[in-house]
């Protein structure tokens, strides 16, 4: 029992977390069908600069200005490079940001250098926050998830109840109408692509700290967050929390269970011919957790492309 | 027309004889080469084409390739399909899987369906590794080509002209397919779908024998990539590998049939030779790609085409040393850049800091066989220096190649 | 056009090494760049030390070995462009260790090479790439592997944990999903009853793919283990032990690659305690030992780290071999090196080493060592380091010859 609600709260916290990097990208996703292929390295981006500012400003204030950097360089990439290319179509914004990947990716391996770097919560957070059946929980996870949570509150509250989100839900759907009415529609592009930039950073900072701060953690997030982005349904924030729960959910669950279909199917009395066949029916769900993301994502695709709280348009 | 045959035709002669230009090593690369130029073209097909974005396209790839190391197992190169027609499993694979997969992937247009390739590309680059009959683990499948034909396929040169052959053979079959009708069709269904539906056309069905078609050669190039390597390892399934494709049928230019082969030529070739240069010639590629999107839509393909629009507009005379002037800037660019990026690279890396902290100073620097000081000016103005002029001498080529129409 | 020039450049090369009385080209097919660029890098350092003290000791046949650098852009196929790379220009030994998919490919391409170009063989020094099968089902008399296994690391890590009576009665086995894993799950569960305790649980996860390893870390604590033994590396190693500091599991981890750098300054005081099988301790190795790392930190300006001793020592024994290989005709004939390296024998700092012919296995001392404080050599720029626990000589740390291993020998 204990174990099982070990798993739903780690379940959740990896999902919040998938959020906070995946809420500014399907933002940015919905409004200007960019692919940002970039996204993780500002994740990436964000960590590094925290890491960076933590001996100089102390840990809480190096998270705030690592965010504020982080929407600083995704402003400055929308400015200049994706503006640029944005005429020529979506398969060379796509490329374009995945160029960039790979160039902030090798930066920093030429900066900081290839090792995982020493970011480290700072002492007075690194608590327990309570004990279950013999196993502590860590405060630090807690924290993660309330901001994570802190986060969707105020962009939902931002998007709907204040005039800048109606400006920019608008713009998602008719920008050359919300141009008309005389609002600065660049502006708003380059103000959302830095405040998904900006939020990624801010996942990154606080993350950074808890897992592992190293080159890698682009690409180690990167494709977990397509498919929260796709599942969810792309500009839809609701949407993104949902997938990135069940995604939590689903992989954090799936670790605990190791039947398999061959399990399944000797309910109904074949567990001998499948475990002949071998191959896939034999694989435990337990050795499939990284791969589950993938399949619902092609089931939602196939089934529900618009994803699940996403718009028919 | 003329030209372009006569270009052709000596592109053609000039592969033929490479063997005995190149050392084996450079031979092998070339082999590489061509087997990106297909999978490429492959691409093209797809993504040039037809318009549909495929961002899973190394699944069909592998799907070739660890089809023809079964084949290879099995037939022992053998009966009735020899090593030199083994290919063939490969493209049968991804034409099958193709089928398939297109099927699904083409219900959907725009981002769902480059969303659906992706998934089932990373779908199967997830259970490989767990599939160890089909995929053979990390270590993956090997295989032996055996003789046939009187030759023993045990060289690099008789490995070259296999898959030279089977390369020319594909890239005239596709050529031949944008002739024909259904060809044709492909191009309207990334101008027009809607229309071609009105038109009374099933579009889903010309969306799938595109895609089949585009998995054909590429499972075909997959073939070719394990004749030559003799093994096929999950890796070939991962994002990276479909990411590089892409790239490179952009760089080269997807408007023109042999754009996308043209720049998967080039960057195979660039990652083979910078690879053991420099260690962050990932670094390079990816300022390449930048560049290349941002300042070149068309491609390498487009800036032949720019230059040739020049000749004729400007006259020769005047063109070609501006031309020239252009390239000689932006190599003076390049050499600027690449030393400063060089010097950083060996400034943070952690044998220079652990010197530095031993030595209480700043130590010289190894580059380009020589030493320099780092906290001397004329280590920093070399490169400013050079990317100083070479930044002047565009400016100065852009303004002076442009032409009124360019306004227009 | 400028394939000419290219073409040109090899063929003056060639034109050049043929006028001097040959020199022996050993070629490095590394991963230097790419994601595990780190661990690549780390094996470079150790072969480049190994070459130049080579060098200084004379070289061979008159002249200064030289080492040749390939990189393998980090997969089997980029391996195998390089290898032909390599060959073509004039290597006749090749260094790798990074990985054993890459060691698997280089090995069967050896082998293959050397069937289709008998007189022009080549050989493969394997300095890390720790699969079975490389000296298992894919044993090949031109492949030599001068680095542990998984077999020999756990038997070694549960014997060394047990005489520090940090083993305890039940243990967790949690593995990466491939060969490597695989093979230590094997292992770990073989020497069970050597090390007197039961594998309440065996797990087996996606390779460096997961970032959250709290449910793993939960399902250990829920089965009562006592000790975590595990083969994990990189992030796979580093997030456990992080999470399992977070859910303040009391387990005991023995690991095999807690040296790798960055570990130990990330995991911070989660460190403590835990075991490690390694090939070299600076506070074991006596007064050799001392010297060794003395000679390493005056080339590089640090102690060797991590899989660094290992390779320096194996390729002392490609040294020792080399000395023993009169030249033929003015050349390095790779057959004469091959039956010479099966003979080699060298001394290290731990003990002496020594290669197995029948399998080219390498026997080898290894050191179990524990995480403390007052260890001698501290590491990541940290308080703490790894204290030895107990030496095993090469002979205790044997395993025996793998059935699968049929070696086909040249006449």
């Amino acid at each position: 029992m204990d174990t099982l609600l070990f798993s739903l709260l780690n379940g959740v916290i990896y999902g919040l977390l998938l959020f906070m990097v995946s809420a500014g990208l399907t933002l940015v996703f919905g409004m200007m069908g960019v692919l940002n292929f970039a996204h993780a390295s500002f994740y990436m981006l964000g960590a590094y600069f925290a890491y960076t500012l933590q001996g100089v400003l102390g840990f809480g204030a190096a998270v705030v200005v690592a965010m504020l950097l982080a929407g600083g360089v995704g402003a400055v990439v929308e400015r200049f490079f994706l503006r640029r290319v944005h005429h020529h179509g979506h398969a060379h914004e796509l490329l374009l940001t995945f160029g960039l990947s790979f160039i902030v990716a090798e930066s920093i391996k030429l900066l900081f250098g290839n090792f995982p770097v020493n970011y480290q919560v700072p002492a007075a957070l690194d608590g327990s926050a309570f004990s279950l059946g013999g196993q502590q929980y860590p405060l630090y996870r807690l924290l993660m998830g309330g901001v994570a949570l802190a986060m969707f509150a105020l962009l939902y509250l931002l998007l709907t109840r204040t005039r800048v989100g109606i400006i920019v839900r608008s713009a998602i759907y008719r920008p050359r109408m919300v141009e008309a009415l005389g609002h600065n529609v660049q502006f708003v592009f380059m103000g959302v692509f830095g405040v998904g930039a900006a939020l990624a950073g801010l996942a990154g900072a606080i993350a950074g700290a808890f897992y592992t701060t190293s080159p890698n953690m682009a690409l180690e997030i990167g494709v977990m967050v397509f498919v929260v982005v796709v599942v969810g349904g792309l500009g839809s924030l609701a949407g993104a929390m949902l997938a990135s729960l069940l995604i939590g959910l689903l992989t954090s669950l799936a670790v605990g269970i190791d039947h398999s279909l061959a399990d399944l199917l000797g309910l109904l009395g074949a567990r001998a011919w499948a475990e002949g066949v071998g191959g896939l029916l034999t694989l435990k769900l337990s050795s499939l957790a990284s791969t589950l993301p993938f399949a619902l994502m092609l089931l939602v695709l196939l089934l529900r492309p618009q994803g699940l709280l996403g718009d028919k348009s | 027309m003329r030209t372009s045959i006569s270009l052709l035709s000596g592109g053609v002669a000039l592969l033929a004889v490479l063997p005995f230009l190149l050392s084996a090593g450079l031979l092998n690369a070339a082999v590489q080469m061509l087997i990106a130029a297909l999978f490429a073209s492959a691409y093209g097909l797809l993504a040039g084409r037809a318009g549909m974005l495929s961002f899973g396209h190394a699944a069909y790839f592998g799907v070739g390739a660890f089809a023809t190391v079964h084949g290879m197992n099995a037939l022992g190169g053998t009966g009735l399909l020899p090593t030199p027609l083994m290919p063939l499993v490969g493209a049968g694979a991804g034409l099958a899987f193709g089928v398939v997969a297109g099927w699904f992937a083409t219900q959907r247009s725009g981002t769902a369906f480059a969303m659906i390739t992706l998934a089932i590309a990373e779908l199967l680059h997830s259970l490989a590794p767990q599939l160890k009959g089909l995929f053979g683990g990390e270590s993956g499948i090997s295989t032996m080509r055996m003789p046939a034909w009187g030759l023993n396929f045990g060289s690099t040169t008789q490995v070259y002209y296999l898959t030279l052959v089977w390369v020319l053979i594909s890239l005239l079959l596709l050529h031949f397919h944008t002739r024909t009708p259904a060809g044709r069709l492909t191009l309207g269904l990334r101008e027009n779908s809607h229309r071609l539906r009105f038109l009374g056309y099933d579009v889903h069905r010309l969306s799938v024998s595109a895609f089949a078609i585009s998995g054909l050669f590429s499972g075909l190039a997959g073939a070719l990539q394990v004749l030559a390597n003799e093994a096929a390892n999950y890796v070939v399934f991962d994002p990276a590998v479909s990411a590089s494709v892409v790239l490179n049928s952009y760089i080269g230019g997807v408007g023109v049939f042999l754009g996308p082969a043209l720049g998967a030529a080039l960057m195979s070739f660039f990652g083979y030779a910078v690879s053991d240069t420099t260690q962050a010639w990932l670094l390079y590629q990816g300022v390449l790609f930048v560049l290349v999107m941002m300042f070149m839509p068309q491609g390498l393909v487009g800036l032949g085409g720019l230059a040739v629009s020049r000749v004729r507009r400007l006259g020769a005379a005047r063109a070609l040393p501006l031309l020239l002037a252009w390239l000689l800037a932006a190599l003076l660019l390049a050499a600027g850049a690449v030393f400063l990026v060089e010097l950083l690279q060996r400034l943070c890396s952690q044998d220079y800091r652990t010197l530095a902290a031993q030595a209480q100073g700043w130590p010289p620097v190894n580059l380009l066989d020589a030493t320099w000081d780092v906290t001397s000016v004329a280590t920093w103005a070399w490169p400013l220096g050079l990317m100083a002029l070479g930044g002047g001498l565009l400016a100065f080529a852009h303004k002076r190649l442009r032409t009124p129409e360019d306004a227009a | 056009m400028s394939s000419f020039r290219l073409a040109a450049l090899p063929a003056a090369l060639l034109i050049a090494s043929a006028a001097h009385a040959d020199a022996v080209k050993i070629g490095l097919l590394e991963t230097l760049s790419g994601p595990q660029a780190s661990t690549g890098q780390t094996f470079r350092a150790g072969v480049r030390f190994a070459i130049d003290k080579m060098n200084a000791a004379g070289g061979w046949n008159g002249q200064p070995v030289q080492l040749v650098e390939y990189d393998n852009q980090g997969g089997p196929a980029g391996a195998s462009d390089k290898l032909k790379a390599a060959i073509a220009d004039g290597v006749q030994i090749v260094v790798q260790g990074a990985s054993s998919a890459i060691g698997g490919q280089i090995t069967e391409d050896v082998r293959k090479h050397n069937l289709r170009n008998p007189g022009k063989e080549i050989v493969y020094i394997n300095v890390g790439a720790e699969a079975l099968e490389l000296t298992g089902e894919k044993c090949n008399f031109h492949h030599f592997r001068v680095a542990p296994n998984a077999q020999v690391r756990t038997k070694v890590l549960v014997k060394g944990m047990k005489e520090a009576n940090a083993l305890g009665k039940k243990v967790y086995s949690i593995n990466q999903n491939y060969s490597w894993g695989q093979d230590m799950e094997a292992a770990i569960v073989d020497n069970a009853a050597a090390g007197g305790y039961q594998v309440v649980e065996k797990t087996l996860h996606d390779t460096n793919k997961i970032q959250d390893f709290a449910p793993y870390i939960a399902k250990i604590g829920s089965s009562g283990a006592e000790t975590v033994l595990t083969g994990n590396w990189s992030n796979d190693l580093l997030l456990m032990m992080k999470a399992a500091k977070g859910a303040g599991l009391k387990a005991t981890f023995g690991t095999v690659f807690l040296d790798q750098p960055g570990n130990i300054s990330n995991a911070g005081d989660t460190a403590l305690g835990h075991f490690i099988v390694h090939a070299f301790n600076g506070e074991a190795g006596g007064a050799d030992g001392e010297r060794f790392v003395a000679d390493f930190s005056a080339k590089l300006g640090r102690p060797p780290v991590f899989v660094e001793p290992q390779t320096a020592f194996g390729l002392d024994m490609v040294a020792d071999a080399l000395r023993r290989t009169k030249p033929e005709g003015g050349k390095l004939n790779v057959n004469a090196f091959a039956r010479a390296m099966e003979t080699a024998r060298v001394k290290t700092p731990m003990g002496e080493a020594s290669m197995r012919a029948a399998d080219h296995q390498i026997l080898m001392p290894l050191v179990v060592s524990t995480v403390t404080r007052d260890a001698r050599y501290k590491v990541d720029g940290t308080d703490m380091g790894f204290k030895p626990v107990k030496v095993f000589s090469a002979e205790d740390a044997a395993m025996p010859v793998q059935a699968s291993c049929k070696m086909q020998r040249p006449s």
